[in-house]
């Protein structure tokens, strides 16, 4: 193990300030809690001369609930999301995710924004972000941009932001109060783990139909991915646990996992398959509950 | 002298005044508040930094170690290779096989070469880098089986088998022929690593031109001594070794305490500035001893009254590298190969296997936990065959007094093994039990049995020493040479003190381990720290009372059988209010000039052993203990969740249960990690998996619900108070408990650790094809 190359750190109060720096000094990276970034800085992954510390950033604290959407500012603790009373009664699909990320110590220290922006496959947010149909926004000195999160993984520990953009928020539309959801996750253990998969689910009725569906499975392919034809499978239906199946069956085929030390690719591609239907039937419950 | 009954006849107690209860440790504050010293505390900023330089390959020859442009790097303050060695460059702990530098051949990937001395980190890491090492590379061995082919290169002179053990006892073949059932299976056990919170540290102080003194993470500061006094060619006197607080240590800071302080103390004297060597969390994972990786091929046989008849075992245990402890490791495997039960025929035959990998060393269970894993699977298996219940099969089998060990020693007294067991089938209502099923869900039960031999084995003599000093003001100094390691051992030598000269726990204070004044206690390793260290306690403590006890008398003006020492003071036992306190009774023994301190030596009962047979009196006592766990598997995902553990222990005697609870709580976690999860990844001898991050260690979170442990108490004789070793017979029984109870849930058993989620869930797919 190499110690820690050195930096400088700044600690900009304005987003303004904070793109100023990032377009103007040399090696600039955005820092928020640093839970990722800092090792891959000691294993000389990313290479940094100036840390922009965002988080004392007002407008990129917090979560607010506008009209018909709620706003997570991007270095708004992983804890805060965690308990936010917001996300709770609103996404408690993302409040799952948040408690499952990493240990207390890191869930207070990590973002929301890091943990998208850190690209990792396995990141356990991003399934719910993904069928939440949340969006990012990113901006620079010369504009900003509003993406689809998905589209913010470009590959394993790889967004897609350029070096002088900023994600300032995340925002997503307010899930109807019939949409039920779910989140699962599988890992080498119970606590403290990274994903070997992680799944998420949102479904919507109207009446005893499914109106809609949207699936979505990390760290079974490059990025987290929605498997859209297996969500197709699930439209205006009445649910049987066959219709389920077929769905889940359909996620295992469409996921293109790898081998590594957590996890076999066959393993992962099997578990995929369990954990969708696992999140599909206990949303499913969930809306025969209120049904 | 009997300490189990004599401390009872002479203190004259009705109840103990603190052995046998449960105390706040008198170190825990400090410990919860971050304020005890561990040895990185010590080190003073902008202190002299040493790295160790280490191989790429795992078996080459070495023809030049190049370190010009390393020198030339700012910060750099000099490179130490095996040239520079004043004394003798050799660290084997069992053989000589191990040099402490190496200059001729590299044995594994992070064999050492050199030390980089340095200012600071940044010009360390840089030097490390730059070092150029050209090698001739050999076919590596990476398996025993590679190393056991008969073209196979030698690793060290003398070939790949490092050392050989074996057993004879009645008559195999006789055995086998009255045995109506057999069961021959083959099992594997795997590496792992001890994970301790704090990695290994040194700080090393030169004084003068021929003095080093050094602060260290260790389990035995003698054998550093010993060790960091060859290295540099000096005397003992010349090296004096301080034991910090040690984070963890679980036998690997026994393997590497003398490694990390000879590392800190030649830079140290060679460079003639103080020295600082802390380990980084991977090279800790990476380089240093794991616990052994085995292979049993184990057949036995029992008849149709459900009697064990034969057993015979063949234990191939990998070394890796160096022998290092392996010849012990091996020798406990083979005595304890049947477990905790009566055979009356016995083959038991081990060699030990270098490999071109990590070499293995001492870990809490040393060879017993995953030899008793194969054990207890091979009872398992076998009440299956007999269909009979598995603990009604133990119990016709299990060791009794009356009865011999596998190396055919008698046990006369101190065996609770039939009470473990039997309580902890009545806790968990294990004859009541029905494996379920709920949904993907199916529940299970499992039994596992253990037995452990305290200290060392064999004719090595054993013994520990201890002082100890009433001060002027009536509070007392305790030195020991035995190690707290977080276990507390030291803590239960205070108590053992305090019951004797009555005095309240917070009076005596326990010094650091430091071999310019403490007494040689040897290693804290064994579970031998409460048992042998403690007993030399007793001693000290019973010659200080004597001297108390005597001025005492004359102060109080009556006999000194009538004289009572409790709570901090000397009084009259019939009149209470005729009394004296210990600083006055102290006070009264420096005026008198009668000693106010003592020494106390305890040595072991003589043990004996025919090196042909293998029989013998081995171990002067054991520590039993058994387990039922109870689990839960899914079978969609091959999660195993350990639901409850109820652990039955017999300890001799509890100097303090909530200790012995700790001990308990901590095994379970580590034997769940040892059965479930930890998993040493390597590829080509590399490991991939150096960090917390995917060597996968239980989290809180996958601890079970504990029972509270049931302590059986079959005192020994020749221990103060009777008390027996408990840190590493906690975690042995836990391993084939769960393993056994994956069985009961499944029908699946495994014969290879661990049984991670995919592997399961493999054997479940494969199960149902």
């Amino acid at each position: 193990m190499k110690p820690l190359p050195s930096f400088l750190i700044h600690r900009p109060r304005t987003v303004n300030e904070a793109l100023k720096m990032l377009s103007e000094l040399e090696k600039a990276k955005p820092i928020a809690g640093g839970t990722d970034l800092l090792p891959l800085l000691r294993d000389r992954v990313v290479e940094a001369k100036n840390l922009i510390d965002i988080s004392l950033i007002p407008e990129l604290r917090g979560i607010k609930e506008g009209r018909n959407e709620i706003r997570i500012g991007a270095a708004t603790k992983i804890k805060d999301v965690e308990k936010s009373r917001i996300i709770f009664e609103k996404a408690p699909v993302l409040c799952d995710a948040a408690s499952s990320i990493g240990s207390p110590q890191i869930r207070n220290l990590g973002t929301i924004g890091g943990n998208i922006c850190n690209a990792s496959p396995a990141a356990d947010s991003a399934p719910s972000l993904l069928v939440l149909d949340a969006y990012a926004e990113v901006v620079s000195s010369k504009g900003s941009r509003e993406i689809p999160v998905k589209e913010v993984f470009k590959g394993p520990k790889r967004n897609s932001l350029r070096p002088d953009e900023l994600l300032i928020s995340i925002k997503f539309p307010e899930p109807f109060d019939t949409s039920t959801m779910s989140f699962q996750k599988l890992g080498r253990r119970r606590g403290y783990t990274i994903a070997q998969v992680n799944v998420a689910v949102l479904l919507e009725f109207d009446g005893p139909v499914c109106c809609d569906a949207k699936i979505s499975v990390g760290a079974a392919a490059s990025t987290p991915i929605r498997i859209y034809e297996a969500e197709e499978r699930l439209w205006n239906k009445r649910l049987t646990e066959e219709i389920i199946e077929d769905a889940s069956t359909q996620c295992m085929r469409a996921v293109d996992p790898i081998d590594d030390v957590r996890a076999s690719a066959e393993y992962r591609r099997e578990m995929s398959h369990v954990l969708v239907r696992r999140c599909l039937m206990e949303a499913w419950n969930k809306a025969r509950r209120l049904m | 002298m009997e300490y189990a009954n004599i401390l009872q006849d002479l203190l004259k107690r009705d109840e103990y005044l603190i052995v046998g209860k449960k105390v706040a440790r008198t170190d825990a504050l400090d410990k919860v508040l971050g304020r005890a010293l561990f040895t990185a505390d010590y080190v003073p900023k902008g202190t002299m930094v040493v790295k160790v330089v280490r191989s790429l390959q795992p078996h080459a020859l070495i023809r030049k170690i190049d370190y010009k442009e390393a020198l030339k790097i700012p910060g750099v303050i000099r490179v130490i290779t095996a040239s520079d060695i004043p004394g003798e460059n050799q660290i084997g702990y069992a053989l000589p096989d191990q040099p402490f530098l190496n200059d001729a051949k590299v044995h594994y990937v992070g064999d050492p070469l050199a030390l980089v001395c340095a200012s600071d980190e940044y010009s360390a890491s840089e030097a490390v880098d730059a070092i150029k090492v050209e090698y001739n590379a050999l076919p590596s061995h990476l398996t025993v089986d590679s190393a056991l082919a008969s073209d196979a290169i030698p690793i060290h002179d003398g070939g790949n088998i490092a050392v050989k053990t074996r057993i004879r006892k009645g008559d195999v073949a006789k055995g086998f022929k009255e045995s109506t059932v057999e069961v021959e299976e083959t099992y594997e056990t795997p590496y792992q690593e001890h994970m301790y919170l704090e990695t290994e540290a040194a700080y090393a102080i030169p004084e003068g031109s021929d003095k080093v003194t050094v602060i260290g993470t260790m389990q035995s500061p003698f054998l550093v001594r010993e060790k960091v006094a060859k290295i540099l060619g000096w005397s003992l006197s010349q090296v004096r070794i301080i034991q910090a607080l040690t984070g963890g240590a679980f036998g690997k800071k026994d393997d590497m305490g003398p490694l990390v302080c000879a590392e800190a103390a030649l830079a140290a004297v060679l460079v003639g500035k103080p020295a600082a060597r802390i380990y980084d969390r991977d090279e800790s994972v990476a380089y240093t001893p794991k616990r052994f990786p085995a292979r049993f091929r184990y057949r036995s046989g029992a008849d149709s009254e459900g009697k064990l008849k034969a057993i015979e075992v063949e234990i191939t245990l990998e070394c890796g590298a160096y022998a290092n402890r392996s010849p012990f490791w091996l020798w406990r495997q083979t005595a304890h190969a049947a477990g905790p039960y009566y055979v009356p025929n016995a083959a038991i035959d081990g060699k030990a296997v270098y490999t071109n990998k990590v070499y293995g060393g001492s870990f809490r269970g040393f060879g017993d936990l995953a030899m008793q894993f194969a054990a207890e699977s091979q009872m398992d298996r076998l009440a299956e065959k007999i269909n009979i219940d598995p603990i009604e099969f133990r119990l016709k089998n299990i060791l009794k007094t009356g009865l011999t060990t596998t190396c055919d020693q008698l046990l006369d007294h101190s065996v609770g093994i039939e009470e473990c067991l039997r309580r902890v089938a009545e806790a968990s209502n294990w004859s009541k039990y029905v494996p379920c099923k709920e949904g993907s869900r199916v529940r299970g039960l499992g039994v596992g049995c253990a037995y452990h031999g305290i200290s060392t084995s064999r004719g090595t003599p054993d013994w520990s020493a201890c002082s100890l000093i009433l001060n002027q003001d009536g509070t007392f100094t305790y030195r020991t040479g035995i190690c707290e390691l977080g276990q507390g051992s030291p803590i239960g030598h205070a108590k053992i003190v305090s019951e004797i000269v009555g005095a309240p726990l917070d009076f005596i204070h326990v010094e650091l381990p430091d071999t310019s004044s403490t007494p040689d206690a040897k290693p804290t390793h064994g579970s031998r720290g409460l048992m042998l260290g403690g007993t030399a306690a007793a001693d000290a403590a019973l010659k200080l009372r004597d001297n108390m006890l005597k001025v005492a008398a004359e102060m109080l003006e009556c006999r000194e059988d009538e004289v009572e020492l409790k709570g901090g003071e000397a009084f009259e036992r019939g009149t209470p209010s005729n009394k004296i306190s210990f600083s006055e009774l102290a006070e009264e023994l420096y005026a008198r000039g009668i000693s106010p301190a003592s020494y106390g030596f305890y040595a072991s009962p003589k043990r004996y052993f025919d090196p042909e047979t293998g029989l013998g009196v081995n171990y002067s006592v054991y520590t039993f203990a058994a387990s039922v766990a109870e689990v839960e598997v899914d079978l969609e995902t091959g999660e195993t969740t350990v639901l409850k553990v109820w652990p039955a222990m017999d300890v001799g005697k509890a100097i303090d249960p909530l200790m012995i609870e700790g001990q308990i709580e901590g095994a379970v976690s580590q034997g769940i990690g040892f059965a479930l999860m930890e998993n040493l990844i390597l590829e080509d001898g590399v490991v991939l998996n150096p960090f917390f991050k995917d060597y996968i260690i239980p989290s809180a979170l996958d601890t079970p619900e504990i029972a509270k442990p049931i302590l059986v108490e079959k005192p020994y004789k020749h221990s103060a108070f009777g008390a027996k070793g408990v840190g590493e017979p906690a975690i042995i029984s836990i391993v084939p408990a769960i393993v056994n109870a994956i069985h009961n849930a499944t029908g699946i058993r495994f014969n290879t650790l661990p049984i991670t989620a995919e592997r399961l869930y493999d054997a479940i797919r494969r199960s149902r094809q």
